[in-house]
C-alpha cells in the first residue's frame, strides 16, 4: 500500500524573535533550588549542620572540661570545621549531576535549556556558590566558638587566622567541590561517583597515603604530586615558605584529579542521550 | 509546524528510524501510532536534540529545536512522566519548570488546577504517584509555557477511561484554538477517536499517512456485507454484473460498494434486512500494515487492548 504523501502546504514559522534565551542567572538559581529542593537534599544539608554544631561544640566541651587554658584561636577553629564541611558537602556537587541521569530528570532540563554547556556551566556556577555559603557559615560559627572558648578560659580571643591562610582553605575546599562535580560527569551515576570521590578524597589520603608517608621516603615524593591535600599542605603551614615545587605539584594534582575527568566528564554529559 | 524531513537515526547496525518524513500541522492533531519499538520515541527525542540525528532534520516552525530561545514557551514536551525525580514534590517540579521559563508562580496553580490535581496531591512526592498522576502531572508541565506546539509521547499511559476522555477534549480544545499536537501511541483506539491526521510506523519506517478516511480508502478494494430475503437471486443478479459473491454466514460478501448493492436489490425487487460496508476497520488495517513488521510474531497481540475498544 502507497502511503498519502503530505499535501506540500507552507509550513507555517515560529516567531521567536520576541523571545529572550533563559537568562544564564535563572539556570543556576534552578540548579541551586534543585540540589536542595529533594528529600535527600534537604536531610544532607540538616546533617551537616549539625555535624557543623556538633563539632564546634565538641571544641568547646574539651575547653570547658580543661582545667589549663587552651588556646585554639581562629585558625585551629578554621582547620578544625573544615572536617564537617568536607565530610558529606561534596555529595552535593556529584548528585547536581548524576541526578539528571539517575532521576532521568535530565530529559526536562536538557529540553527546557538545548544548550547544554550553560547548564553545566548553571551547575558549577551553583555547586561554587554552595561551597562558599557553607563556608560563610562555618566561619561564624568558627569566630563564635572563637569568643566563647576565649571567654570560658577567661583568656583574651586570638585572631590569628592569616588571609592567606584562609583563603588557601577555602580554595581547597572549591576544589575537592570541583573534584565531586567531575566525578559526577564522568560517571554519570550516583552510586560509582559517590564512591570513588570518597575513596580518593578521604580513604587514600586518611588511611594509605599517610600510613605510606610515615614509613617510605619514596611516598613523601611521590604523594604530595598524586594527592591534593598533601599537594596543598606546605602552603597551609605558616611558618613554611611557599616554593616553585609546592605550586608545580598542586598543579599536577588540580590536573589529575580535576582537569582531566571534567574534560572527559564534560564530553561525556554533551555527547550521551538522557533516556 | 513540526516537520521531519528524511529523518534516520542508527545506532551502530541498527536502525531505529528509516528516513521518516511527515508533518504535523497547526490546528490539527497528529497521531503517531505504531507498535512498541518502532521508533516512535526516537523519533521524538530528535525533535527536541536529546538524541542527535545520524541522517536528515527535524524544523519546528522552521526552527532547529536547539535554536529556539526559551524552548519551553514555544514547545511543549512530555517524553516520559516517570522521568522525574522521586523525591521532589509535584508542585516543586512545575516550579522548577515556571522558574527556568520565568513564568509566576501563579501559573503553577493554573496548570494544577487545569489537570485536576489538588492542593494535597501537589504536595506529595513524585514517588508516591500513580503513573495517572504522573501523566497529569506531566501535562501540567507541558502546558506551563502556553507553548503553540506540543510534542507528547504516549500520554495517555496509565490515565484510566475518564482521564484519556479529559485529555482528548484538553488536546482536542488546544488544537482547535490553533495549536499543534504531536502525540504518539501504541494503541490505536487511543488515536483514531482524537487525531485528525494519522502518521503510522513499524520498524522505524512510515507504512501509511493521511486522516482517518483517507487511510480507509487507500489500496482497499470495496466489499459490502449484506442479507436479503431473497439471497440466492441477490447473488445471481451481482454475479450477473461480474461482482464476486461468496456466502458469510447468514448472509453474502459482495466485491463492490454498498451503494451498487443496494441498486441491484432495487433492480430485483429484493428486500435488505442488512447492508454495511464490508471494508476492514482501521484495526485491520493498522495489523495489516505493520504485519512485517510487528516484533510479535502474532500481530493481534500487540492491538488486543484496541480490540477490546
Amino acid at each position: 500500500m502507497s502511503t498519502t504523501s503530505p499535501a506540500p502546504a507552507p509550513v507555517p514559522t515560529l516567531d521567536i524573535s520576541q523571545t529572550a534565551p533563559v537568562p544564564f542567572s535563572r539556570l543556576v538559581r534552578v540548579e541551586w533550588r534543585k540540589m536542595l529542593d529533594t528529600r535527600g537534599g534537604f536531610w544532607l544539608m540538616i546533617a551537616t549542620a549539625i555535624l557543623l554544631v556538633i563539632t564546634v561544640g565538641l571544641v568547646l566541651l574539651v575547653v570547658a572540661l580543661n582545667d589549663d587554658p587552651i588556646e585554639i584561636g581562629a585558625n585551629g577553629f578554621s582547620q578544625i570545621l573544615t572536617i564537617p564541611l568536607s565530610l558529606l558537602l561534596p555529595v552535593f556537587p556529584i548528585l547536581s549531576v548524576t541526578s539528571e541521569w539517575g532521576q532521568r530528570t535530565g530529559l526536562v532540563t536538557f529540553s527546557l535549556e538545548p544548550n547544554r554547556v550553560r547548564v553545566l556551566l548553571a551547575k558549577v556556577t551553583s555547586v561554587v556558590l554552595l561551597a562558599l555559603a557553607t563556608i560563610v557559615v562555618a566561619l561564624v560559627l568558627g569566630a563564635l566558638g572563637n569568643v566563647v572558648a576565649a571567654a570560658m578560659d577567661g583568656t583574651d580571643v586570638v585572631w590569628d587566622l592569616e588571609l592567606d591562610t584562609l583563603l588557601l582553605t577555602i580554595l581547597l575546599q572549591l576544589l575537592y567541590f570541583l573534584m565531586a562535580y567531575a566525578f559526577g560527569t564522568v560517571f554519570l551515576s550516583s552510586p560509582a561517583a559517590i564512591a570513588v570521590f570518597y575513596v580518593v578524597a578521604l580513604m587514600l589520603p586518611l588511611l594509605v597515603y599517610s600510613t605510606l608517608y610515615a614509613i617510605f621516603d619514596w611516598a613523601q615524593d611521590i604523594i604530595p604530586w598524586i594527592d591534593l591535600q598533601y599537594a596543598m599542605t606546605p602552603l597551609l603551614d605558616p611558618d613554611d615558605d611557599a616554593t616553585t615545587m609546592d605550586g608545580l605539584r598542586i598543579l599536577v594534582t588540580v590536573l589529575i584529579w580535576i582537569v582531566t575527568p571534567l574534560v572527559i566528564g564534560t564530553r561525556r554529559v554533551l555527547s550521551s542521550e538522557p533516556k | 509546524m513540526i516537520s521531519v524531513e528524511g529523518l534516520t537515526k542508527r545506532y551502530g547496525a541498527f536502525t531505529a528510524v528509516d528516513d521518516v518524513s511527515f508533518v504535523a500541522q497547526p490546528g490539527r492533531v497528529t497521531g503517531f501510532l505504531g507498535p512498541n519499538g518502532a521508533g516512535k520515541t526516537t523519533t521524538m527525542r530528535v525533535m527536541v536534540g536529546l538524541t542527535p540525528e545520524t541522517q536528515g532534520r527535524v524544523t519546528i516552525g522552521g526552527h532547529l529545536y536547539k535554536d529556539i530561545p526559551n524552548p519551553g514557551l514555544h514547545v511543549g514536551v512530555l517524553l516520559d512522566a516517570s522521568a522525574q525525580h522521586a523525591g521532589r514534590t509535584g508542585r516543586e517540579i512545575l516550579q522548577l519548570g515556571a522558574t527556568t521559563m520565568g513564568l509566576p508562580s501563579s501559573r503553577v496553580d493554573e496548570m494544577l488546577d487545569l489537570v485536576s490535581l489538588s492542593a494535597a496531591e501537589s504536595r506529595r512526592r513524585l514517588r508516591n504517584y500513580s503513573l495517572g498522576m504522573r501523566q497529569r502531572l506531566g501535562i501540567a508541565h507541558a502546558l506551563l509555557g502556553d507553548p503553540s506546539v506540543l510534542i507528547l509521547d504516549e500520554p495517555a499511559n496509565g490515565l484510566d477511561p475518564a482521564g484519556i476522555r479529559w485529555m482528548r477534549g484538553l488536546l482536542r480544545g488546544y488544537a482547535e484554538r490553533g495549536g499543534t499536537v504531536l502525540l504518539s501511541s501504541h494503541l490505536l483506539h487511543e488515536v483514531e477517536q482524537i487525531a485528525d491526521e494519522m502518521i503510522l510506523i513499524g520498524r522505524g519506517k512510515i507504512v501509511a499517512q493521511g486522516d482517518k478516511k483517507s487511510l480507509l480508502d487507500h489500496g482497499q478494494a470495496a466489499s459490502s456485507l449484506v442479507t436479503s430475503l431473497d439471497n440466492e437471486k441477490l447473488a445471481a443478479a451481482l454475479a450477473a454484473k461480474q461482482y464476486s459473491v461468496e456466502v458469510a454466514g447468514d448472509g453474502l460478501r459482495v466485491g463492490t460498494d454498498p451503494v451498487e448493492v443496494s441498486r441491484t436489490a432495487l433492480e430485483q425487487g429484493v428486500l435488505l434486512s442488512d447492508l454495511r460496508s464490508g471494508a476492514a476497520g482501521l484495526e485491520d488495517l493498522f495489523l495489516e500494515l505493520t504485519s512485517d513488521t510487528q516484533r510479535e510474531g502474532h500481530p493481534a497481540a500487540a492491538t488486543q487492548q484496541g480490540a477490546i475498544a
